[in-house]
């Protein structure tokens, strides 16, 4: 289990999950907090070779919205190895004591570099939503075959957008919770606060109870799936 | 909305811009809910660390970090964060009517045992009340229970709080590291003797640089100045006298400082290399209240340093100070950081360069990390000006080091000027934009291969505010109609475009001036603008000139009264507080300001200030 690289660039794909007061945090605080995290555990994180503002060669399959926990999202760490060898588990381990509280990194992959980005591969993702009466709301909302049109601003204008088909699959609906699986990345992408705002109008979601939905990404599914080459820390 | 109630919990967070400012739970953050059942709740203080402005502001403030350390230090003192909600916060909270709580366990102000507020700035004090309103605590100390909180206050400005003294029981004069966990043990003690209110209070006012301001009586004249301010309690002494650090290197310097998940203002680890400044500009404050000047080791901050990069994983590391270029060691710091910051991709930082301290191959090896812009402080336009601020640069040495700027690389200049500065003339503000033509034309001149490809200056003006504690304690700050047509007439003479030019709106200027000498006459001024809507005065965004006017035409003379010259004997507010430097050096300082002569630094020669007495740091090299 414990493969010492050291060819000099190879790249680690971490599954980190957040909770509590982390999942407040917006996607360029998430990608500071791993920076610094990464700093302090003393990885040997490669920098882009830009030459007026080098950062750190981490990528975050999805950025994640402020208010959502998750589970198993996947991001990229290139290493810069130098011909120093590099234990994962041990590195992931030490990575684990280091985080604020509520992050965590709960399995890796090592990886070699792919040609294809990390963000260009991811195809979709499942959410689980925690709410009084969502279930009812998500019968009454989706129908087989129907539209469901939404409203959204882009670039400060109205567009109208049928989310229906961005959602992939519904895989659980209870009373108080629904699990759906929906487009993600750069095509199909469904957008977790537009299903809220539909369940709310078309569902008769109770609006404050919406708002105060416990929303997980469950999952981020890339288009390959991850191997069992995977390690659950 | 109970404290626990998650949904609810979660549906505020989501109506808010940044719900994190709210959240805590960041690194380093100190989670004391376990002992929460296995401490004595007698044994127990409960103490709120208040900053009245955003998180963003309050996070990026050393002060806060170090308090939170020593009071959390103490197995049975339990010190939480909390920060002035942001409007869309505030509004939640009223509308909903929720109290205002702490980040780390959401308690209500109202139920610690100690609220501690850390005061900066004068602009504060409408948010000192809304905290106080929101946190559920009665606004005025008179009205506070039994079961109420203790709400003390410190910080740089402690020495004239005389405005807002109705509001707080305690306030703490000096460096809070030695003197607030004396009184949190007084707070302790209280607690397990089952004394009163009263008998803490009493209690604490025997502690070294802890005024208790409900133990004097204020007087007045019939002109409203200060008849006479005396103590009406057995034991607060006459004067109370600023507490001091005498060993700054046994001085607390936290190396595992909470760390911000969002962005705050100063996003870096910041390390203090030194207090007080031994310069001695007649206009600030910081440079006479936080006398004497003291250091701390080389080695020691190495060290930290060091400690502080491994438990951050911070990118920039700021060396802080007044005037950090005066720290006598900072080539030697700055040459042993360097190989580490450079190998880990650290910036290192130094804020408030002076350009006669300015060593440039220094400065050189930190831009190498990054070429930021230059930022030089001559704060008055001609030399006559700046020998009567006693600013000890010359027009030669900011030339010089222009030029070897130039010479380097660099091609953006800031310059700091202050307008109103007494005996200022039109020829000094012509001076100002004098001073920036002759840097541009030093670019002119220099032959195309060895200067930057553009060059760019920008001048930047506040306008002065007469500060207690100063030599131009007793200076008149300029009319509103003077600050126009000196902004004017300067704005006039800056017409080259690679010179821009950036100033300081005049109403909160004027606004501070009142309150930084006022009095406590001002107390019901302050809470009438509050109540009509004043918070956050600081923000340029949210300042209301028109509120604050209209509360201030309820005392006699307005804001006439505050900010006129004042004779040289009358009582001042703060005259029952010594920060060390004494009235009479003040009044010396401030007549040779008006023959423009200058006084040493500390480490040239002594003046004696009056903070002799210290016994520590600069003043101990003069053999005092
Ligand atoms: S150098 Fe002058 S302006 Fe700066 S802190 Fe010291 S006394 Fe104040
Ligand atoms: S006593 Fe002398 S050395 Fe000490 S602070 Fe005052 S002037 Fe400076």
């Amino acid at each position: 289990m414990n493969k010492i690289l050291t060819t000099e660039k190879r790249s680690i794909t971490l599954f980190y999950a957040r909770e509590g007061s982390a999942s407040w945090l917006a996607h360029l605080d998430m990608m500071r907090l791993f920076e610094r995290a990464l700093n302090r555990a003393k990885w040997p994180v490669s920098w882009s070779e830009q030459a007026y503002n080098p950062r750190p060669d981490i990528v975050f399959a999805l950025p994640v919205g402020c208010g959502i926990e998750t589970c198993l999202d996947p991001v990229e760490v290139t290493l810069n190895l130098d011909g120093a060898s590099f234990m994962a588990k041990q590195s992931v381990d030490t990575l684990n004591m280091v985080f604020p509280p509520g992050v965590r990194v709960v399995a890796f992959e090592e990886t070699l570099l792919q040609k294809k980005s990390l963000m260009a591969r991811v195809v979709a993702a499942k959410y689980r939503f925690n709410v009084p009466g969502i279930g009812n709301a998500m019968i009454k909302t989706f129908v087989d075959g129907q539209p469901v049109f939404v409203e959204r601003l882009r670039k400060n204008k109205k567009v109208v957008v049928d989310i229906a088909p961005r959602i992939l699959s519904v895989d659980d609906v209870q009373e108080d919770c629904v699990v759906l699986t929906g487009g993600a990345g750069s095509v199909g992408h469904l957008r977790i606060d537009l299903v809220l705002d539909a369940l709310v109008r078309d569902g008769g979601l109770d609006h404050g109870a919406a708002l105060g939905a416990r929303v997980t990404r469950l999952q981020v599914f890339l288009d390959e799936l991850p191997t069992d080459q995977c390690i659950i820390v | 909305m109970n404290r626990y109630d998650e949904p609810n919990y979660r549906a505020m967070l989501r109506q808010m811009q940044k719900p994190a400012r709210y959240t805590g739970g960041e690194l380093h953050a100190v989670d004391k809910r376990p002992q929460f059942f296995t401490i004595d709740p007698q044994d127990r203080v409960h103490f709120a660390l208040c900053f009245p402005d955003l998180y963003e502001i309050g996070m990026s403030n050393l002060a806060i970090q170090i308090l939170y350390d020593i009071l959390n230090q103490h197995e049975s003192t339990f010190c939480e964060r909390c920060f002035a909600p942001a409007p869309d916060m505030r509004a939640y909270l009223k509308t909903h009517r929720l109290p205002l709580t702490s980040l780390e366990t959401r308690t209500p102000l109202s139920e610690f045992d100690m609220v501690g507020i850390s005061l900066h700035y004068e602009l504060a004090y409408t948010s000192v009340l809304e905290m106080l309103y929101l946190g559920g605590i009665p606004l005025e100390s008179a009205d506070r229970g039994e079961s109420d909180p203790i709400v003390v206050a410190g910080g740089p400005i402690a020495c004239n709080l005389e405005p807002i003294t109705p509001f707080l029981d305690v306030i703490l004069l000096g460096e809070g590291e030695v003197a607030l966990p004396e009184i949190v043990e007084a707070m302790r003690e209280n607690k397990r003797s089952g004394s009163s209110r009263h008998d803490f209070l009493v209690a604490v006012s025997q502690i070294p640089g802890v005024y208790v301001p409900s133990f004097y009586s204020v007087d007045y004249h019939e002109d409203g100045t200060v008849r006479e301010i005396k103590p009406i309690e057995p034991t607060a002494p006459h004067q109370v006298k600023k507490r001091v650090i005498r060993d700054l290197n046994c001085a607390h310097l936290p190396v595992t400082p909470v760390l911000p998940n969002i962005e705050v203002v100063h996003d870096r680890i910041v390390m203090e290399v030194f207090r007080g400044c031994a310069r001695g500009c007649r206009f600030c404050q910081a440079g006479f209240t936080y006398r004497p000047m003291r250091e701390r080791d080389k080695n020691t901050l190495f060290d930290a340093a060091n400690k502080l990069i491994r438990n951050t994983g911070c990118d920039e590391i700021g060396l802080l100070s007044l005037s950090t270029t005066d720290y006598s060691e900072l080539e030697d710091l700055v040459r042993k950081l360097l190989p580490t910051t450079e190998a880990q991709h650290i910036n290192l930082s130094l804020p408030s360069l002076r350009m006669d301290a300015f060593d440039f191959e220094l400065a050189k090896q930190i831009a190498r990390t990054r070429r930021a812009g230059l930022t030089f402080a001559p704060e008055a336009g001609t030399q006559r000006l700046r020998d009567v601020i006693n600013k000890n640069i010359t027009e030669d040495d900011m030339i010089t080091t222009a030029k070897t700027a130039f010479m380097n690389g660099w091609s953006r200049i800031k310059l700091y000027f202050m307008l109103g500065l007494p005996t200022e003339t039109d020829e000094d503000i012509d001076g100002i934009a004098a001073l920036s033509r002759q840097i541009i034309a030093l670019w002119d001149d220099l032959p195309r291969d060895v200067r930057p490809k553009r060059v760019h200056i920008t001048v930047s003006t506040s306008f002065f505010i007469p500060k207690p504690f100063t030599p131009f304690q007793w200076s008149r700050q300029i009319s509103q109609d003077e600050m126009h047509e000196k902004q004017k007439r300067l704005a006039n003479k800056l017409s080259d475009r690679r010179v821009s030019f950036q100033w300081h709106e005049f109403e909160s200027s004027v606004m501070e001036a009142v309150l930084s000498r006022g009095d406590r006459r001002l107390a019901p001024i302050i809470k009438h603008a509050w109540q009509s809507g004043c918070y956050l005065d600081a923000w340029h965004e949210y300042f209301r000139w028109d509120l604050w006017q209209e509360a201030l035409d309820m005392i006699d003379g307005g804001t006439d009264f505050y900010t006129r010259e004042r004779p040289l004997d009358e009582i001042f507010p703060w005259d029952h507080l010594d920060i060390g430097v004494t009235r009479s050096f003040l009044r010396d300082e401030w007549q040779k300001s008006k023959r423009a002569e200058t006084t040493c630094a500390c480490f040239e020669r002594c003046s004696a200030c009056g903070c002799q007495t210290y016994e520590t740091g600069v003043c101990q090299g003069h053999g005092n």
